[in-house]
Formats: C-alpha cells, structure tokens, sequence
C-alpha cells in the first residue's frame, strides 16, 4: 500500500513538473507585460511633488538612432514641466520584419512612427476626434493640411506628419533633395563654368579625371552609382529630372497624368549617354556590386568626382571629408538638364510629409492616448518649439537684438553627435510634429535657415566658392521651385501592400536592377540590344494597373486637398 | 562503437517486435512520463504551428480574427507556380543546393580523412581548430570578406594579375556564370572543418583491431583509408546524406541576399529570396506560407525516396 502510494506521489510530482515547464513557456509573455507595468510605477514615482502627473510613453521609432543619455536636459526639462517621460526603441536591422513581427504579435508601444504596413494591419488609433477635443494648437498646427492629412483609404487621420507644415517660404542653406553632385574642386579647376547640361557635366569630369588620374594616391573615379536595396534612385530616377520635371519617384506626371518613364526614349537617352561615359572608364567598374558601405567609403576618400544622389543620403560621408579637412573634395549639387532650354525642376516646395510622423497605437489605452495627445499640444507651442529646435536661450544660443544667433563653440556642439545625446530631444523632435519657417518673432524656426546663421557658418573655402559665382548659398545654383501641383508628389501614393499595382512595381524594379547595369556596361554597340530587351520586358508587365493606382490616389487629392 | 551499436540493435530485434501490452505499458511508466513534456513540446511547437498553414488559403490579413479571413483557396500557389521567375528561381535554389551538398560532402569527407591520418596531435589540433573557426562567424561578416577579396583590387584578383594568369582584374561578381561556384567555394570556407567533427568523430570508434589486421595483410596506407576507414564511416554518411536530402530546397538565403546584385540575380535569386519581395516585404504572409508549404512537402518527400532507396540498397536508415 505504502509503495503505491509513493508511486502516485511520484507521478504527479513529475506531472506537475512537466506541467510546470510547459506553462512556464506559455506564460512568458504575462510576465514581460507584468515587468512593464511595473516599470511604468517606478517612473511615475519620480516627481508627483510638481503637481503635474507623471507618466512614461513608449516610443517606437523607424530608424536606427541612439539612445538620449539618461541625464539629458531637455528630456529632464520636458519631464519636469509635463511629466512625460519617453522610453525609446530604436530600429535595428530590417524595418519590414520589425513591424512583420510587431504586427503578427500585436505587440506596439504607445507610439510609433508612420508606416503604411502599421495602418493597414490597424494598429493606429484615428486621431482626428482627439485632436478636436483636446489638442486646441495641434488642431491649429495643422489646420490647412487637415483634409491631406486624412487616410484615402478610409478617410481617417492616423499619423501627424513631421515635416511640410510651413507658414512661411523658408530658405535653407542646406539643400537635402536630388541633384547631379560634382566635386568642388573639379569646377574650380575649370574656372567655374557654369553647368547646365549633361554634356557638359560629363565633359568636366572627363578632363578632370585626364588630368588628375589619381586623387591622395587613390585611383579617381569619374562618376559613381549606387543601387543598392531600396537606395536605387542613383540608378532609376536621373531622367525624370533631365527633362525638367520634380521627383516623383517611378512616375512622371504631365497634365495631371503619371505615367513610367523607365521605358521612355528620354530615359534611353540618360543610359546611352553613361553607356558612353563606360566606355571611356569614367563610371565606376564595381557600381553595381557595391554595397551603400562601400559606396560612401568610396565618397569619404575624396576620390569620387560625381554622381546623382540625395544630398541626406551621402551626407555622413561629405561630414567625414570635412573632418579631414578636404574642402575641395566636399560636392556642389547641381540641377541639369539635357538641353539649354530646359528649365531645371530639382528643387521643390516642401509638401506634407504623409506617411511618416508619429501615431498612437492600439496598445495605448483611452488614458494615455489623451495624455499623449495633450503632451504633443504643449510642445507644438512656440516656446517649446524654440528649446526643441535651438536649444536653451544663453546655453545653446545667444540673442542679440531679438535676433537668434550662436557662438562658434554653440556651433561646433550641434555638429557634435555625443554633445547632442545629452543636450538635444533629435530623436523625438525628427519625428514630431513642429513649426517650419519663422517664428512669430521673425527668427527662423531652424538655426540652418537663419541668414546670420548661414554667412557664418560657411568655412573660408566656400566663402570664396561662393563669391567666384555670385551665390550666398549653394542653393542658388538651382532655380527657385514653382508652387507644387495640388497632389504632388506621386512617390508617397501608397500603392496597398500585396495588390497588382505593388507587384508590378516590384518587378519593374527587378527588370530596371538586372537591365540597366547590363545596358551600361554593354559594349556600346549592343546597348541597343540589351534596351530593347529591357523595354520589351517591361511592356510584357500590366504596367497599367500601376499607372491606375497612381492616378487614382493623385485623382482623389486633387478632390480631397483643393478644399481648405 | 557504429559497430557494436548495429550488433547491438541486430540482437535487440525480437524484443522490440513484442506486442504492447498493459503489463508493458506499467512496467516502464517512468519513461513513458519522463516522455511527457518532450511530447508536449513537440505537439506545442511542431504540430500545433502547422494550424498556420490555413493562412496559405486565404487572403491572410494580421490582427483580424480567424473567422474574418477571406479564404481564396489555391490562389497563392497559382502565383507562386505561374511567375514565370518561379523555374528560374527553382533552378537556381536546386543547382546551389546539389553544389554545397557535393562540394561539402567531398570535401569534409576528404579533409577528415587526411586529419584521421596526421600521427601529431598538437599539429592535428591545430588544423582542425584554424578550418572550424570560421563555421562561427555569421554570414554577413563572410559575405563582407568574400566581397571584399573578390573586388577588384581584392586579394584574389592580385594573387591572379602576379602570377600572370589575367591580364586585368575579373569582376567576379557582376558575372552570373561565377555566381554559384563562389558561393559554393564560401560554403566550403565557412563549413568544411566543423563538418569534419562528426566523421573524425566516427572515425574514432572504429576497432583498432581492424587496423592491425590490415597491417597484419600488409596494407599500405592508402588502402587501409580505403578498406577499413571508408567502409567504417558509411553508416555516418549516408544518414547524413539522407538528411541532407530533405533541405534540398534550403540553399540558404543570406548568402545569396547579400552577395547578389542586379548583374546577376537571374542566378542568384532562391526561393528563400523570391519569398521575401513577393511575401514578407508585401505583407503578403499567405504566399510566404504557400511557399513554406511546398518546401515542407518536397522535402518530406525526397527524404522519404532517399530514405527507401537506402533500405533497397540494405543501408543504414534514418526511419
């Protein structure tokens, strides 16, 4: 009797065990959300004394960056003020399969940047009603862009954008967009001719590269192309630009209506002409297997003399030939065109940044979602906006006359990335929403934007650039941007994950990647060849249920956003 | 101790063919609970995650109830098999497939063969530890120094240009036709001495007796690595093979992401990869698990055809 009964206490001990094990497993995930809360606690201890009410907010943001450092003062001051505390997560990898796995674990912070993947799988909250209830400034903020800012799917806001709420035509110093990049040096040496063209651009960099067939002892590379993963606009979208139109991604859109230019003659004509310069050695033999680290390597030696990028894209490099003191390696953007007579349309008014900005997530209760809502109405204000974007008045900028203005040192701490994890909110501010142009003082509401700003923060070498031209910025070399058409751009039509218009844009982008490196390394006598191939692929595609898609959401602004 | 396990089982045999009783089933009740949570592991998460192959047949939308999926039936597959990349796509993933299986096998088997016949054991380690070293690092580390020794001014083009064998440097990777050689050559690089382990391993519990033997016979040393080594280590390869078998369709992904570009993506580009533009990076899950789906199939498939010509040709099996 006895035995058996040790027996029975041995089997449910080992049941319970396995169980044990088995539920451990299963429970993990109450326990992380247990932790959470219990983190949330201890923040909201910190400063009950202030009379304002603690909270913390999670944030997801969808880009790499790095943590603020704890002590942060602005953070500190934003804390102290409105009792929010935000705890970041940054992206790290791929954004696709971070949101891939957010969205198939419904697992999101409070707040996360725009993406069309987070919409769609609804794991934003509309905030149109709480914004009309709580956030009277917001609600201001963005009144003329109200109707843009709606989803076209379903009508709802669920983002606010970050960038394109301007209330002034604010001149930058600081050109981030499109351009034909050519280095300093290369026009100095020709006694800075103007370029206007795409023969001459190349006709330039051609002597150069004779005369000077070795830049600090490194092989001189005429002209560079970076297509790699999503980074393809090197390679893809020169000849919309060419022939005087703005960037609109994959399409041109002439009298209102977007069509693909991939296939067009204009853009055989920008292929044929590097297929030539190939020839001649000019391009850059491993453009094409290059990775974006190896591209901005490449940059960083200063043995590049051009190539068509965004200015954001390469900018780290360009900082790092400025470290190295190579001023004459550093680019000047410039806006060409295949003829005379064409008027250059690279530069362009900021439009709305739809899609991108942050919302509030499912996972944010009723509360916080308020809570959230009412924090980014207090710091939509002027003097919030003022510590965000310039800093503490006397520490990160001094006033004379009512003007803003900085100190050298002031100057060389926001160039300063470890300086800027203590003393500035970047990672917020990039993506929050905020005022452009001027502030009701006058001054500008980014210090790159203030004139006094910009004449003294031009180092000696582009002082004298700039003078031999006639120009006060390296902006002047593009003309002024013509008001935007009501729906422009096209490249921020969200083309539905999944749906035919998306699958036929990838495919023509998987034809472009394979067809056009071949065209240009092609002997020049078989390019013919390899781009008729190439257009004939592309016609085989249903390229119209691409076009469709894009001009029905562009159909649909036009109807949605003339209304204000 | 291959030998001695087979006698083993040969005798073990007529046991295991008894029929199973109550009387049995209590008698070893301990093992049958110590199997309980090993069960409840497989059923949780190998069995129970199969339920998502549903997703494959419908419009699979995340954060949606199961009841609000819309349900398309074969249409994902329909995609997957109609894209006319698809054969391409097939192509490339078997041709990569066949070559790390050959290239792996051969080599691991050879490189085991002449470690097995090294008599110094600091210098055996020695080559043993500096050839497994690389199975550690992670693929993109290697694809970045594959890339980097294949550039232009990498170290095999200058090795090629000094000992006057090309005139000027290949551009390795923007031509298709050296795309699979290169990653079957890095395949050998990253894997080739951990593989050894399990045949040195092997190798190992061969009974020394039949060296001697061989000795006694007058055996050189070629023939003993061919009558007595080879013979002893076969049971390991082929299980191995048939393993292999089943991941037929697995050529990897990263290599192949990571060294390939537009030049050559008509070889480069594997299933794994066809997945991830057309499945994941849409969104599209449901084509993703439809390609799951039919590699699961294939290869249980292949495995079970391996696995019964093994047992035609009276080999060792894995089932």
């Amino acid at each position: 009797m006895g035995g058996k009964n040790k027996s029975v206490l041995r089997f449910s001990m080992m049941l319970l065990l396995s169980l044990g094990l088995v539920l451990s497993a299963c429970s993990g995930g109450n326990n992380q959300g247990a932790a959470k809360n219990d983190n949330n606690g201890q923040a909201a201890g910190d400063n009950v004394a202030n009379g304002v009410e603690p909270f913390e907010i999670s944030v997801f943001i969808g880009q790499p960056d790095q943590q603020p450092t704890p002590d942060n003062k602005i953070y500190k001051l934003i804390r102290e003020k409105t009792g929010a505390s935000f705890k970041f997560e940054f992206l790290a990898g791929d954004i696709d399969q971070k949101l891939g796995v957010m969205i198939a674990g419904g697992d999101y912070p409070d707040m996360m940047t725009a993406n069309q993947k987070l919409t769609a799988a609804g794991a934003f909250i509309p905030l149109e009603d709480l914004i009309e209830e709580h956030a009277p400034n917001l609600k201001k903020h963005y009144e003329k862009y109200w109707n843009m800012m709606k989803d076209p799917n379903d009508g709802h806001i669920y983002n606010l954008p970050n960038y394109g709420v301007t209330n002034a035509d604010v001149t930058s110093s600081w050109y981030s967009g499109p351009a034909f990049w050519i280095q300093k040096d290369v026009l100095a040496e020709a006694g800075y001719p103007e370029v206007k063209t795409l023969d001459q651009y190349f006709d330039l960099i051609k002597q150069y590269k004779e005369k000077y067939p070795t830049i600090d002892g490194t092989p001189t590379i005429g002209f560079e192309i970076l297509n790699y993963d999503w980074k393809n606009w090197g390679l893809f979208n020169a000849p919309q630009h060419l022939i005087g139109h703005p960037n609109d991604g994959g399409v041109v859109v002439k009298d209102g209506k977007a069509e693909i230019f991939a296939d067009k003659d204009y853009a055989k004509r920008y292929y044929q002409k590097l297929n030539e310069m190939n020839a001649l050695g000019i391009i850059d033999k491993e453009a094409f297997t290059q990775n974006f680290d190896q591209y901005m390597a490449k940059i960083s030696s200063g043995a590049v003399l051009g190539m068509f990028d965004q200015h954001w894209n390469f900018q780290s490099a360009e900082d790092a030939l400025i470290t190295q003191k190579k001023d004459e390696r550093t680019y000047v953007g410039l806006p060409l065109v295949f003829d005379e007579g064409i008027r250059d349309h690279y530069k362009d008014r900021p439009a709305l940044n739809l899609n991108n900005g942050f919302g509030i997530t499912v996972n944010a209760s009723e509360e916080q979602a308020i809570r959230i809502i009412k924090l980014l109405d207090t710091l939509i204000q002027e003097d919030w906006q003022k510590i965000l974007s310039w800093g503490i008045e006397g520490e990160d900028y001094i006033v004379k006359d009512g003007r803003f203005m900085k100190t050298q040192e002031q100057r060389d701490q926001f160039t300063d990335a470890t300086w800027k994890l203590a003393n500035k909110a970047d990672s917020f501010h990039g993506q929050a929403p905020k005022m452009e142009g001027l502030f009701s003082d006058g001054n500008a509401t980014d210090a790159a934007a203030q004139p006094e700003e910009m004449v003294a923060a031009l180092r000696e070498y582009d002082k004298n650039f700039l003078a031999q031209y006639g120009f006060n910025s390296y902006v002047d070399f593009f003309s002024p941007a013509p008001e935007n058409d009501i729906a422009y751009p096209a490249w921020s039509v969200d083309l539905v994950d999944g749906s035919e218009a998306k699958i036929v844009n990838t495919k023509q982008n998987e034809l472009s990647t394979k067809f056009l490196p071949k065209a240009i390394l092609a002997k020049p006598e078989e390019f013919d060849s390899v781009w008729d191939e190439y257009v004939s692929e592309i016609r085989k595609l249903n390229i119209k249920a691409y076009e469709d898609r894009i001009n029905e959401v562009l159909q649909w602004r036009r109807d949605t956003w003339s209304v204000k | 101790m291959e030998e001695t396990f087979v006698k083993d089982s040969a005798v073990r045999k007529p046991k295991t063919n008894k029929k199973i009783t109550w009387a049995v089933l209590k008698e070893q009740r301990q093992l049958i609970y110590m199997s309980v949570p090993l069960m409840a592991y497989i059923i949780l998460f190998a069995y129970v995650p199969i339920w998502g192959w549903t997703m494959a047949f419908q419009d699979y939308k995340p954060a949606r109830d199961f009841s609000e999926q819309t349900w398309v039936g074969f249409k994902h597959f329909e995609f997957l098999f109609k894209d006319e990349s698809f054969l391409q796509v097939l192509r490339n993933t078997l041709a990569m497939s066949v070559i790390n299986m050959i290239l792996g096998f051969t080599t691991a088997i050879i490189l085991a063969l002449l470690l097995n016949e090294i008599k110094k054991v600091v210098w055996k380690r020695t080559v043993q530890t500096i050839s497994y070293l690389p199975h550690f690092l992670s693929w993109i580390i290697v694809t970045g120094i594959v890339a980097t020794s294949l550039a232009s001014d990498g170290i095999i083009n200058d090795i090629l240009m000094k000992l006057h064998l090309i005139k000027e440097p290949i551009q390795w990777l923007s031509e298709g036709k050296y795309f699979w050689g290169i990653v079957g050559a890095s395949h050998v690089w990253k894997e080739v001495g951990w593989n050894t382990i399990i045949y040195l391993a092997a190798m190992a519990s061969i009974d020394p007796a039949l060296y001697e033997a061989a000795d006694m016979d007058g055996a050189s040393r070629y023939r003993k690595m061919f009558h007595v080594t080879l013979p002893g280590i076969k049971p390991t390869i082929i299980i191995l093979l048939i393993m292999q078998v089943g991941h037929i369709l697995e050529a990897g992904f990263e290599v192949q992401y990571l060294l390939g570009n537009g030049l050559v993506v008509d070889w480069s580009q594997t299933i794994d990869i066809f997945v991830l533009k057309y499945g994941l990076a849409q969104g599209n899950y449901s084509l993703a698990t439809a390609a799951g789906i039919f590699k699961t199939v294939v290869s249980v498939t292949l495995l079970l055809i391996a696995n019964g010509v093994a047992k035609r040709l009276g080999e060792e099996r894995l089932l």
